[in-house]
């Protein structure tokens, strides 16, 4: 009766055990996922006198970008940037103009909203990401270009611009490939917070909206 | 008593066996240096991250700080990652001031100045450089089974490090020095049964090297 006992027991571990390893041998075969995670800080910076509404569309927040494998050696990527553009958007915004507020729905003629002067919506146009495995070179990489629309409560266009940011880890000993895209990727989000506080009223028609608003241009520039 | 000092014996062995050796030079140009040392100003460390093809790595900036710290306790060193994190966006890559003038035009920034009078920063050092690995040879075989494992087989490699540590006054917003270190070593990596790594601490001598000159200057004590 215990032979019985232990032969079951043993034979279900085997078959635990078969599954674990099939289990296993799937989860390997999948992307790899990175999730975008780090800490932004709030800019040193005078704030504009301005109330900026923002509107984070459902591309925005739940950004994430996916290379499939060119061969079977290489694994696929999925990198979420989602949470962590909110999250560094929110930080840096609320730093540069005095007021920010979320708006309830998409700037539009027939919208109802909060009384703001202007709603900044961003998008993330294009990622593209490098590994020492593509580029015999020892960093990890990652380039990102938004898109930015200053517009009215109503959704009329004050400025349209476009704008890049970058951002590179070295490899280092014991740091996964993981490890080293998401903090590339942190690196690349720090990089657009900084160009976005440095560049925001050098756009010429935002320039424009500032005169109009009676606000000297270059007040956050270097 | 006779089984501790064979132990000790064997543990001086050990250690000096798994060491290779590492051959440093250090390069120093300084004016201006302060007499009396910098009394209760702080100094910041903060690596240069412009090159393309590398980044200056951040452990090798907190080595150099925790170098200077530990051998002068009177000296403050504001960490890299707490210096830019309390600055942002004024240090990232894309904004860091190039030049000692550029201080000038960061410290108009009214914020950014009431921070630097806060820190009491009197000395800025930035470092320039990266460790590379090259001239990797050889190949180890390892193997696992039901009755135990094992390697067998012979790796080497070489380690070349080259920084170049610029001293910039941050009152008289001049560069008050330059040290330049380089070093190299060659690591080497038998295996019979059990891999045995004999490893150049290249990095750690740049370091300690441009850590002894950075307190020549900074110091009153050396």
């Amino acid at each position: 009766m215990l032979l019985s006992t232990t032969s079951a027991s043993s034979c279900h571990s085997i078959r635990l055990l078969a599954v674990l390893s099939l289990l296993g041998m799937v989860v390997g075969c999948g992307p790899t996922r990175v999730v975008v995670d780090g800490n932004f800080p709030p800019p040193l910076i005078e704030p504009l006198p301005l109330t900026m509404g923002l509107w984070f569309d459902e591309d925005f927040s739940t950004h994430e970008f996916f290379d499939q494998s060119k061969s079977k050696s290489e694994s696929s990527w999925v990198v979420q940037t989602g949470t962590a553009q909110v999250e560094m958007w929110d930080t840096l915004l609320a730093g540069i103009f005095e007021n920010v507020t979320h708006m309830k729905g998409e700037p539009g003629p027939k919208q109802m909203n909060q009384i703001v002067d202007g709603v900044l919506i961003p998008h993330v146009e294009e990622l593209q990401y490098a590994i020492p495995a593509h580029t015999n070179v020892k960093v990890y990489e990652i380039w990102m270009r938004y898109r930015f629309k200053l517009v009215t409560t109503g959704g009329e266009t004050i400025a349209e611009w476009t704008m890049s940011s970058y951002g590179k880890t070295p490899t280092a000993f014991l740091q996964s490939d993981k490890e080293a895209v998401n903090l590339a990727a942190v690196m690349a989000l720090r990089d657009a917070g900084a160009n976005f506080a440095t560049s925001f009223t050098k756009v010429p028609a935002v320039q424009e909206w500032l005169q109009q608003r009676g606000l000297a241009s270059g007040e956050v520039t270097p | 008593m006779k089984c501790i000092s064979l132990r000790t014996a064997l543990l001086c062995a050990s250690v000096t066996l798994t060491s290779a050796c590492v051959t440093s030079t250090v390069d120093e140009m300084v004016f201006n240096e302060p007499l009396e040392g910098i009394g209760d100003s702080s100094v910041v460390i903060l690596g240069r991250r412009h090159a393309s093809d590398y980044d200056t790595e951040p452990d090798f900036i907190r080595c150099v700080g925790k170098h200077i710290a530990s051998r002068d306790k009177t000296i403050t060193v504001i960490g890299e990652l707490e210096f830019i994190n309390e600055l942002y966006p004024w240090f990232e890559p894309r904004t860091a001031p190039l030049r000692p003038t550029d201080i000038g035009r960061l410290l108009q920034q009214k914020p950014v100045a009431e921070k630097m009078l806060a820190l009491k920063t009197e000395y800025m050092i930035w470092i320039d450089g990266s460790t590379i690995r090259s001239d990797s040879a050889g190949s180890m075989t390892c193997a696992i089974g039901p009755g135990g494992g094992g390697c067998f087989g012979f790796g080497t490699w070489s380690d070349d490090s080259n920084y170049e540590a610029t001293i910039w006054d941050f009152t008289d917003r001049a560069e008050v020095g330059r040290v330049n270190t380089s070093a190299t070593g060659q690591s080497y990596m038998p295996a019979v049964v059990i891999p045995i790594p004999i490893i150049a601490p290249v990095q750690g001598t740049a370091c300690d090297g441009i850590g002894d000159q950075l307190l020549e200057f900074l110091s009153s004590e050396y």
